[in-house]
């Protein structure tokens, strides 16, 4: 790699570099020389924050009075990286590196700009107390924001490079006194085995670390909540942050987790049992409600009171299907409005529920297609789909309600037992990065924020 | 390897889908029930031996909030046993009989003169009969009581169930049963259980509940009318809301009881049973009155109505005594505080009609009930 100072000649690396990287025309390749001194910089355009370019490299290089001054100017940036093989550099070079030749010696700086780094709204989990921004698309910004919230030295970035196509940078968040060290580790090596060709976001990196394709439970965590990932962080566990992406990935996630606003800790004792309280049951109502409406109609009357019972069947007269038809209809009626309503924008989606919701819901119980008592059901599991916290068990519960209702279906009232117990079982044998899945951990708040998992 | 397994998961798909097709023997809709609110047995009028049984069917309609009274459909028929004739009555109709929600037992009143194992003991073994189904008496025969339909009744409810166990109506005049209790009572020695009776007016537009009958081994009966029954019910129910009417020289108060506290103890002689201390204490108020009565003076009314009520309890045990029959369960609680090997109730039974009884009544009055 030896160039000649003399000659007005691109060095070789550079050249080649410049090569490789066309035909983009957002490439830049400029020599800056002045009475003798000479200096070459490669870099991206549309990678590269142009302004701090010449603030920090160009601007010197015609106030420094030798070329050796500037040269360890430059080699005693902060900002300055280690040199590697070409691919690397490539890569670099288009995440807003720039390439200084000063005689012999090669600078690798970094001095990106990233348009889309502004700290965003919190839209998916909103609360009235707490944090009102969340995460940003820019991983520096993120990490900004959980290093101004938790001032402690154990705190670790530890960043890497995606292996896929888009060589995104991500960053594992945890305090390395805390940290639970086998979630950690396994953490590393499914990271390190990682191969998908191409990953878009947090949440589908969510999914491939999973190590279960076909997973109907999360295993970790999508959050943008700042406290959540503190509150996480104090707790022992790891937060993967993926650079354009807003949300963040929790590990190893347990089921309770899921059903956890923060907004719990910010309210009164009193207050927060009554609404962990709510969720549960409302968790227990969109699961069970629906296979419960078929077990009860129509193998076991009994339960009951006897005035309900007339009043269901007196709501069913004239309903064609059997309960179970009827009540699998009606769901999927109600996925069909929940779907349409998340896809639509604000505007339109008001139009959706109200067509949907009121007219056909009244209209189907005029035309005796079903009954009363279903679109009350069918109403109240899907409002009560809505409390669960976190979106993505929401997902999975949506899920679980036609399985209950297809053992109910065969089994009655026993299915639905049976059907209960089946994912009772099915959770406990689940597993998320070593922890188990439901895992109690009934700790106060001051233990757990105070040891955390060793 | 892959292509079988394809298959074969094809297959399990095909049938579990196919499945659906089927409904299960168990699997019936609700609408395709009929829901028996109360059973009604009489003595068979046809055949010589048997019973005639009653099925009072509530029959869901529509509108039930634009409805003005509840519609019912009765099915009767005649039989050897009980099950026999509600297997026939299965076929009177197009839909399944659905017997879960059965609360009532209503029992012509003859038939408690007989053999009650022959009919009761249906109702103990049909898993879907409820135990806590209440069991009543029924005067002139079950069937008329079945087809009362009370102008009070509102839709989609049953006024059978309302009146006992204070469901609806609490009143000390209506003595509960259940069905449990009622078979408990029965074969217990020492015990015997009292059901209420069930009448109706001239028109059959009212349900009555104020009597009860005490029904006793080898078809041994006696009924108890309306001031009995009261004093019954408020020693051995504890039943509340108790009012009672005190005469003296031109002076008329109605007590209104509150809270009753009973308790008996049989002292022995000789080994022998020779008396029963009844303990009764009352706690209520005056609740009505034709003169105007003192504050000062409750004591006194206490003790009016002390002397009143303790005759009316000693007239009731010494009926229950005079027939044999015991309610209060004197005989069981003897038997249960003395060695079984000793035959307690044979002692008893012997010791039973010339028992003496010692009623020590105190009422605690306290307030005449006015405001002064």
């Amino acid at each position: 790699m030896e160039s000649s100072s003399e000659n007005q000649q691109t060095p070789e690396l550079l050249f080649r570099l410049a090569q490789q990287l066309s035909p983009t025309k957002d490439i830049v390749q400029t020599t800056l020389h002045v009475e003798g001194k000479q200096a070459y910089i490669l870099y991206l355009k549309s990678a590269v924050d142009e302004t701090v370019l010449h603030k920090t490299v160009v601007k010197p290089f015609y106030e420094t009075a030798s070329i050796d001054i500037y040269s360890s100017y430059l080699d005693s940036a902060p900002n300055k990286k280690e040199l590697a093989d070409d691919h690397s550099l490539l890569i670099d070079l288009t995440r807003g590196h720039v390439l200084v030749a000063v005689q012999e010696h090669y600078f690798l700086l970094e001095i990106r700009h990233v348009g889309f780094d502004e700290v965003q709204q919190i839209t998916l989990e909103p609360t009235i107390h707490g944090a009102q921004l969340g995460l940003s698309e820019s991983i520096e910004v993120s990490m900004n924001v959980i290093r101004q919230r938790y001032h402690q030295p154990s705190l670790v970035f530890d960043t890497m490079q995606l292996k896929d196509q888009s060589n995104r940078e991500i960053a594992l968040v945890f305090d390395k006194v805390l940290v639970n060290p086998r979630a950690l580790q396994l953490i590393k090596k499914r990271l390190k085995n990682l191969d998908f060709p191409l990953i878009l976001s947090s949440g589908d990196l969510q999914l491939y670390l999973n190590g279960n394709k076909k997973s109907l439970f999360p295993s970790c965590m999508l959050t943008e909540r700042p406290d959540r990932l503190i509150y996480n962080i104090s707790s022992g566990k790891i937060i993967i942050l993926v650079d354009g992406s807003p949300h963040a990935v929790i590990a190893p996630a347990v089921f309770f987790d899921f059903m956890i606003s923060m907004e719990d800790l910010y309210h009164g004792y009193w207050i927060s049992l009554l609404t962990l309280f709510l969720r549960y049951s409302g968790l227990f109502a969109c699961i069970a409600l629906p296979a419960l409406y078929v077990g009860v109609t129509s193998y076991t009357p009994d339960v009951f009171r006897t005035e309900l019972a007339l009043t269901v069947a007196a709501s069913r007269i004239g309903v064609p299907y059997p309960s179970y038809i009827e009540v699998f209809f009606m769901l999927i009626f109600i996925e069909f409005l929940t779907e349409a309503s998340i896809r639509l924008p604000t505007a339109i989606s008001a139009t959706a529920t109200t067509v949907g919701g009121l007219i056909l819901g009244t209209a189907a119980v005029e035309a005796a297609l079903t009954s009363n008592i279903m679109i009350i059901v069918v109403s109240l599991v899907a409002v009560s789909t809505f409390v669960i916290p976190i979106n993505e068990l929401g997902f999975a519960v949506r899920g679980l309600r036609f399985i209950l209702l297809l053992y109910t279906t065969f089994f009655g009232l026993t299915g639905l037992a049976i059907g209960l117990l089946g994912i009772v079982l099915f959770l406990a044998n689940k597993e998320s990065f070593g922890v188990a899945y439901l895992k109690f951990g009934w700790k106060n708040r001051k233990k757990e924020l105070g040891i955390g998992e060793k | 390897m892959g292509k079988a397994s394809r298959m074969k998961r094809c297959i399990l798909v095909l049938v579990l889908l196919s499945s659906t097709i089927l409904s299960a023997c168990a699997f019936k809709d609700i609408d395709r029930r009929l829901f028996v609110s109360v059973i009604g047995i009489d003595p068979a009028e046809k055949l010589d031996k048997g019973f005639k049984v009653t099925l009072k069917i509530a029959i869901p309609f529509g509108a039930i909030k634009q409805a003005s009274s509840p519609t019912f459909a009765y099915l009767s028929e005649e039989g050897e046993t009980v099950g026999e004739a509600i297997r026939i009555l299965e076929t009177h109709v197009d839909k399944v009989l659905e017997f879960g929600h059965m609360k009532t037992i209503v029992v012509n009143e003859e038939l408690l003169k007989g053999d009650l194992q022959e009919f009761m003991n249906y109702f103990v073994r049909r898993g879907d009969l409820q135990m806590i189904s209440y069991v009543t008496a029924a005067r002139p025969s079950a069937e008329t009581i079945l087809k009362v339909e009370p102008n009070t009744e509102a839709p989609a409810s049953i006024s059978f169930f309302n009146f006992f166990g204070g469901t609806g109506t609490e009143s000390p005049f209506i003595v509960t049963c259940y069905l449990f209790e009622f078979r408990r009572d029965y074969f217990s020695k020492g015990i015997d259980p009292v059901l209420p009776i069930m009448e109706t007016n001239e028109d059959k537009s009212e349900l009555i509940v104020n009597k009860s009958i005490v029904v006793g081994e080898k078809g041994k009966t006696l009924e108890l009318d309306s001031i009995l029954t009261k004093q019954y019910n408020s020693l051995v129910h504890n039943a509340s809301g108790f009012s009672y009417k005190v005469k003296e020289d031109g002076l008329q108060l109605l007590l209104n009881i509150d809270k009753i506290d009973t308790k008996f103890k049989i002292l022995s002689d000789d080994g022998r049973p020779s008396k029963v201390v009844l303990t009764i204490n009352k706690v209520g108020f005056i609740g009505e009155s034709n003169k105007p009565l003192s504050p000062k003076k409750l004591p006194y009314y206490s003790n009016l109505a002390e002397h009143a009520l303790k005759s009316k309890v000693h007239e009731l045990v010494m009926k229950l005594q005079k027939e044999q029959l015991d309610p209060f369960g004197f005989g069981l609680r003897y038997r249960t505080m003395r060695l079984h090997s000793s035959d307690p109730y044979k002692l008893w039974e012997e010791a039973y009609p010339d028992i003496e009884f010692d009623v020590v009544m105190k009422i605690h009055l306290k307030s005449t009930g006015v405001t002064e």
